[in-house]
Parts: C-alpha cells; structure tokens; sequence
C-alpha cells in the first residue's frame, strides 16, 4: 500500500510489441501451418471441383467460409504475434461483440442500463487482465452482479425481473468471466505458444468432430439440441483433439509439473469437452429463441459466437487447471497500470 | 411459473449492411450512445447559432405514437422537428427519409441511421406494404415519426403541395397527427447553399388532429394531406405578422 503508483517500471510504452515474437517452435509451427492452410486451401477446392468431387452448391459455400477465415485467421493471430495488451484487447473486444449478439438475441439490449452495466463489468475485466491484477479479475463477477441486480430494480417494475437480471449475468458470465481467462492468459510469458495452441485445439476440436462424424456417425448424441452432431464424432474429436493437444504442449511445458502423461492427457480431454460443450451451450440458446444463427456477421458461418462458441468453456477450465499445478504469469510484473500492491 | 418471452431484435439475422438500410433496425447500446451525444450538440447548435424559438408545445401529445408533420425547406428540419420534443421522447422519434439521397451509399445509410435515427422511404416504392410496415412499428414501438409530406425540400420556401403518403399512414387510426412550421429555415439553409447562415429559427406546433373516421382508400387519403396542408400553411401564415 504504501508503494507509490509511480514506481511503475511501465516499460515506457505499454503498447511497444512484446519482444521474442518467433522465440518459441510451437509459435512458428502454428502460425506456419494456418498460413499455409489459407494459401493451400483454394488449391485444393479447385483440384477437387475440377475431379468432379464437390457439387458447386458445396463448393461455394467452401469458398465463402474461406472467405470468412481470410478475414478472422490474421484478426486472430496478429493481436497473439503482436504482444500480451493486443492479445487482451482483442480478447475484450471479442467479448463485447459476443455479448452484443446475445442481447440483441435474447432481447436484452432493450434494458439500457443492464446492458450498459454487463458492458462496464466486460471492460472492466478486461482492464485487469491488461493490468495484471487476478485480485479484481476475480471480484469483478460478483461486484458486476451486485450492480446488475440493484439496476433492476430501479425500474420499479417486478414483472420479468429473474428474467431481466437472469439474462444479463450469463452475459456477463459467458462472454464476460469464462471468455475473459482468455486474456488473461496473455499475462504468462509463453502466452504465444499456450493461445495459438489452444486456438488451433479448439478449432480441430470441431473440425474433428465434423469430419468423424459425417464418415463413421450413426447415433445421435443430442437430437434435440444438435441433430447433426453424433456420438461417433464427438467421441472421434475426443481422441484426436487429447492427442493432438497432448503432444504439441509437451514442449509447452517441459521441465514442469505439468509435464507427465497423465496431466497432458487430462488438459487434452478437458479442451476437448468443454470445447464441444461450448458448442452445445451456444445451440441450446439459439434452439430455445427460435433463431438459426446468431447474427450475419460472417458469411458461412454466421454470428461472431457461432464461431467463437466453443472457445467460451474451455478459456476457464485450462486456465484454473494450469493455474492450480503452475500458475498463470507467476513470474510476470504485477499491477502494471494501477500500480497497488498484489 | 410463467415462462419467459424472448423478444429478439426485429433486425437480428439481416447482415450488417441491410440493417441499416432496414424499417426494422433497433437502436443498440452503442447507436443509443452516439445519438445521444449527437443529439445534445444539435440542440446545443440551433439554440445558440439559430436561437431556435419553440411555440406550442403544449399542443404535443404526451405519449408515442404520433406523426409530426411540418413544411419542408432544409435539412434543419428534421434536427428542428426532433429537438422539440422532451428528452425522454427525443430517442424514439424517426425521421423518414428519402431512401436514393440518404441511404445511398454505405457511409450515407451508416450516418442516417446513427445519427438521425432516420427510417428509409424509398421514393420508387412507397407503396402499400412499405407504409403498412412503417405504421406496423409505428403504433408496436409505439414510436414517433417525422414526416415532410411535401417529398422534397422547397426550392423557393413556399410550401408545396402535400402528397398523400400520411393519408396511406394514418387514415382510420387513432394515431395523433400534429401539423408543424418551421420558419427561418429556407433563409438560413436554401437547398443550394451547403453551410447554414445564423438565421433566426422559429417552431410552431398547432394542435393535433386524428383521423379514425377517414376511409382508407384514396380519397380519404387526399382528404388528410389536403387538411394537413392547410394547418400547416396556417401556422405558416399565423407567423407572418409578429415575427418580423
């Protein structure tokens, strides 16, 4: 307390790119890979429609999801390569955008000062995660809450009140709270490898389970939330996500606690479930409003969170994981713009 | 228990483009903010640079929906229209506006939409269905429509004839017309000019009037521009004596 808010060693300029962008393999292979997947992937639709093996109803969907990725792949990977406060920025942004599409959804954005205060609660997380500060990271979901609950009553209107209230903290929880561990991720010193890592977990996550289960698929896994998801294929993504995960992360963490079998096995599993339940969260919401996607933003794939829904569940559980064996940023500078204690 | 009722934005799967452009958009939290702001510096604006005088507005009714109707002589208009309204109304009025000049291109329909809160009335195809669906969100909202019945800006400051588009609005409803002048507006921005001259700006808002017993058909229609018009020449000409 006694420590001045000026002491900062606040390394002249908090945007400066975090240095060492290229300095870990994990990084460059990663990077790598998604770039040599945008500059293959029109070679290879082309080969295929020429062989007669897609119809051009498939093959000009495949082109405009390609055209999405050309769009969403370097908005995702520049802010990572650039350094920690791009990364979180781009994070929070992510979350607000996420969280306009839910309210305009649910309907929620009618109620102005509950939106503007899930709004508040999102820029204020994600100031902790740029100031480093896991003792507000973790106070802002139940202080956010204590507001939320009190501006719904000054309305002074008790009809729709759990429904107004109730709306609004899984907003500020979902795209708030469980995307915002995201970020703050970005306080660690392998940051780059461990996001891009789980960035590209999270979408073979889906790619597997898509492609498993169109090949081997025969039971359902849940009719009524996702008729085309099968038990095949979430199985399929189980074990080819786990796999995947756990042998690129073992140069993540070597020398390390983390660095055993049984822990990068168990990480794999977790992503890969809260990667595939992720999904499910986000087709239960559309099924109970009665919508097929979540906005129009992107063509071929629709809203912003029907391509982000799978990360939501999984920011949370690797980070506590990884958390409560490692910790997250141990060695990192604390408190870098408030400048308090811890 | 009673089960929850979701009411998802009307404009929710439009892309974004179309949601500009679309009689369903719905103002978010960040258009709420801009036209807020936006708001505040015009009514900062025309007090100060057009002393703008309001009389009447004891004559505005207290609750939406209502169409203000007025003469139509420069883009003042609508901001002058909108700023007589008390703060609380002032977000749910809509300026109509001409779809080929305002919502043109992506940067016009962008400004339109956020900054005037303005609908589209395209002027090829304001038929029916495209007033049905103003009226629909009219009396749902319930909203505030700001309405030039003249289809474009006066070229000499005369007020022109009223063309028939409210009747198609209005007629058989009880929706509450009021008829408006705006005097000043033709000297401080003629259509030729681009920046606005410091002339003084004077509303007059007369009483509003309702027209639940008009048929819905064609010459009911005539029947309520041709009344709107003369109201609004009426304020026009109240004006003339004292203000000079």
């Amino acid at each position: 307390m006694s420590m001045s808010p000026f002491r900062l060693p606040l390394a002249a300029n908090p945007l400066a790119p975090t240095p060492g962008i290229f300095d870990h393999a994990l990084t460059v292979g990663i990077v790598g890979v998604a770039v040599g997947l945008l500059i293959i992937s029109p070679v290879i639709f082309f080969i295929l429609h020429r062989a007669g093996k897609t119809s051009p109803e498939l093959n000009r969907e495949l082109y405009t999801r390609y055209r999405s990725w050309l769009f969403i792949a370097p908005l995702m990977l520049a802010p990572i390569l650039l350094g920690r406060i791009y990364a979180i920025l781009s994070v929070g942004l992510l979350s607000l955008l996420c969280y306009r599409e839910y309210s305009q959804a649910t309907g929620l954005f009618r109620h102005r000062l509950l939106s503007f205060t899930v709004v508040l609660g999102i820029l204020l997380l994600t100031f902790a995660s740029a100031d480093h500060w896991y003792g507000l990271f973790v106070a802002l979901p139940s202080l956010t809450i204590t507001v939320i609950v009190i501006g719904a009553l000054l309305a002074d209107s008790p009809a729709g009140y759990i429904q107004r209230v109730a709306l609004a903290v899984f907003g500020l929880l979902l795209f708030g709270a469980c995307l915002g561990h995201l970020a703050y991720f970005a306080n660690d010193q392998l940051f780059r490898p461990l996001l891009l890592l789980i960035l590209a977990s999270v979408e073979l996550n889906d790619i597997f389970a898509f492609v498993v289960g169109k090949t081997l698929g025969q039971r359902r896994l849940v009719p009524n939330t996702s008729p085309g998801k099968t038990l095949t294929g979430a199985l399929g993504a189980l074990v080819l996500t786990t796999t995947f995960f756990a042998f690129l992360a073992r140069s993540l963490f070597a020398g390390t606690v983390l660095d055993h079998p049984i822990h990068l096995i168990t990480m794999g599993l977790l992503l890969s479930l809260a990667g595939q339940c992720g999904d499910l969260v986000l087709s239960s919401i559309k099924r109970d409003l009665g919508i097929k996607d979540m906005a129009s933003t992107l063509p071929g794939h629709g809203g912003l969170l029907d391509r982000f829904d799978s990360l939501l569940l999984v920011a949370p559980v690797l980070f506590h994981y990884i958390g409560y064996f490692l910790g997250v940023g141990m060695d990192q500078p604390v408190r870098i713009f408030s400048g308090g204690a811890g | 228990m009673k089960e929850w009722e979701y009411r998802t934005a009307a404009d929710q799967d439009l892309p974004p483009g179309e949601k500009l452009r679309s009689l369903k958009r719905e103002a978010g939290l960040a258009s709420f903010l801009a036209q807020s702001c936006w708001r505040l510096f015009v009514y900062g604006y025309l007090l100060t640079y057009h002393r703008l005088r309001i009389v009447g507005r004891e004559h505005l009714p207290p609750a939406p929906p209502f169409v203000l109707v007025s003469n139509h002589s420069s883009h003042l208009d609508a901001l002058s229209l909108a700023s007589c309204l008390p703060w609380r109304l002032r977000q749910r009025a809509f300026p109509i506006a001409a779809g080929d000049h305002f919502f043109e291109t992506p940067i016009s329909a962008f400004f339109s939409a956020l900054m005037f809160n303005a609908l589209p009335m395209w002027r090829h195809r304001c038929g029916r269905h495209a007033l049905d669906e103003l009226r629909e969100r009219l009396v749902g909202e319930p909203a505030i429509y700001i309405l030039f019945p003249e289809g474009t800006r006066s070229r000499d400051g005369e007020v022109a004839r009223f063309k028939s588009g409210i009747g198609m609005l209005v007629a058989g409803s009880k929706i509450p017309v009021v008829p408006c002048y705006l005097q000043g507006a033709h000297e401080a921005l003629p259509p030729h000019r681009s920046l606005p001259r410091p002339r003084k700006l004077v509303l007059r808002i007369g009483p509003p009037e309702a027209f639940e017993e008009t048929e819905n058909k064609s010459s009911g229609w005539k029947e309520i521009s041709n009344r709107l018009e003369t109201a609004v020449k009426g304020l026009g000409s109240q004006g003339e004596g004292r203000t000079t």
